[in-house]
């Protein structure tokens, strides 16, 4: 059984859009900070603003995103930020920088014994986590409405008016339809083994025994979605898929509005580029006020 | 290896190259909260080993489709944002053991568990392998950091992740295909 994300029509401005604008929009910002490796705060934190401002427009009930921005707090505050912070790993070298201020140093120890090393905390890498997880929160902010305020009937056509073909367009359209499907088949096996004594927080033993019993979850909902898949295969045979070009249900149509948030996403793209390769600005650098804030 | 069988891209590969897809990026995501040791953005991903067995049981388009497709999709959802570059290395990693998808015939079978890991460890290295050698050009690393900060973490963390999972994956599919007849 195929279920959907919690979609619902809503009367926003973001649901008026041609779902290719909002497309080539979440596109056109993850490239423009990717692919030039901004780290520049003085761009990053407008994209956050623009980010949060088009979040908040979506008009998303709490209830419905929890859990999702539970999730993406702990992986960002806690695991990427605290990465960020001890190791400065996940950006430029820059961050790494040995002349940077010391503020402390955490000691990483071998319990029981006085082996260990410290590792430094420095000005560098707390302003590098500060940018690292204000950059993730910009993107997912960008992503996280696209399944609650697009309806899902329209993927595939979205993709096809983009420019791909029917059988990529279906392959993209079946993805993103499953993808809810399969969450929560997860999240039953995940309940349905805990229910048998299953503890998987407390994955005991080593690496490969670790790997070992996350068997018990991936290997459930791995071979039920193989069934599935011959039952879909069946069904789309049995309406000739793939013997002729398709025709498609909806059609799309971009309206002004969609021109100028398609342009408007150009225009950061081109400009993160030019700023980066053009001026050599976006870079990493620690800003005096923080310097100063942390070390006076 | 280069029969109609093992190219073709039908009904079929378009519904398992999404499903391998939609495994791959719930995998993901569920598990991008184990960071590899020494590389901090490369995360620990027992979803790898989904990745590997739908090219061997599917082809090399699925693998392809399920890699990149996959991927993108577990970066999106956790925050990680798009790296195409990484998109690629993992649909190479999927697709190098579709090579394979024609010569498997019983999944149960010692020996052919054994190509299927030996196959999907060379998807391993030349997915992470092209990942890491154009992170050079895409994150301005040097070659040393490319390859002892990014490609062998990678490659030892998805290798024991493969050669633990793929065995019980295909002894269990080997069960399941038998009871559906085909």
């Amino acid at each position: 059984m195929l279920v959907t994300w919690k979609y619902r029509p809503r009367n926003t401005f973001i649901q008026s859009l041609d779902p290719r604008t909002r497309l080539i929009l979440l596109a056109c910002i993850t490239l423009a900070l990717t692919v030039p490796e901004i780290w520049d705060y003085r761009i990053i934190f407008p994209l956050f603003i623009l980010s949060l401002t088009l979040y908040l427009m979506a008009r998303i009930e709490w209830k419905d995103v929890r859990r999702a921005f539970i999730f993406i707090f702990i992986l960002v505050f806690f695991i990427v930020g605290l990465n960020g912070l001890l190791s400065g790993r996940g950006g430029p070298s820059s961050v790494l920088d040995p002349n940077s201020p010391i503020l402390f140093n955490v000691p990483f120890m071998i319990p029981g014994t006085d082996w260990g090393w410290m590792v430094p905390v420095t000005v560098s890498k707390a302003w590098f986590a500060i940018n690292q997880m204000t950059r993730m929160i910009s993107m997912a902010i960008l992503a996280i409405p696209i399944p609650y305020t697009m309806d899902p009937n329209i993927y595939g056509t979205a993709f096809k008016r983009m420019g791909a073909s029917d059988k990529v367009s279906f392959t993209m359209d079946l993805a993103f339809r499953f993808l809810p499907t399969f969450a929560r088949d997860l999240t039953i096996t995940i309940d349905a083994q805990r229910a048998r004594g299953y503890e998987m927080d407390k994955l005991k033993g080593g690496l490969v025994a670790r790997i070992r019993r996350l068997a018990p979850l991936v290997i459930p909902v791995t071979m039920q979605s193989t069934v599935t898949g011959e039952e879909v295969v069946d069904a789309m045979d049995l309406r000739a898929f793939g013997t002729a070009p398709r025709t498609w249900l909806k059609d799309l149509k971009y309206a002004p509005r969609d021109y100028f948030i398609i342009g408007l996403g150009v225009a950061i793209f081109i400009t993160c580029c030019v700023l980066k390769w053009g001026f050599g600005i976006g870079g990493f650098f620690v800003p005096d006020f923080f310097t100063n804030a942390l070390v006076g | 290896m280069n029969d109609k069988t093992t190219w073709e891209f039908g009904t079929r590969q378009v519904v398992y190259g999404a499903i391998g897809a939609a495994l791959y990026g719930v995998f993901s995501w569920a598990t991008n909260i184990f960071p590899l040791p020494a590389a901090g953005n490369i995360t620990f991903r027992p979803a790898v080993a989904v990745l590997i067995f739908f090219g061997a049981a599917y082809g090399p388009w699925v693998g392809l489709l399920a890699g990149v497709i996959g991927n993108t999709l577990g970066d999106a959802l956790s925050g990680w944002g798009f790296f195409w570059n990484w998109s690629l290395g993992n649909g190479l990693m999927g697709m190098v053991p579709g090579l394979i998808m024609a010569s498997l015939n019983d999944f149960k079978a010692r020996p052919q568990i054994m190509k299927a890991i030996g196959w999907g460890t060379l998807g391993i290295v030349v997915g992470m392998l092209f990942a890491s050698l154009t992170e050079m050009f895409t994150g301005g690393i040097d070659l040393n950091t490319a390859l002892v900060g990014y490609f062998t973490p990678a490659v030892i963390g998805n290798v024991i992740v493969t050669a633990i999972l793929l065995p019980i994956l295909m002894i269990a599919f080997a069960g399941v295909a038998a009871r559906r007849g085909r």
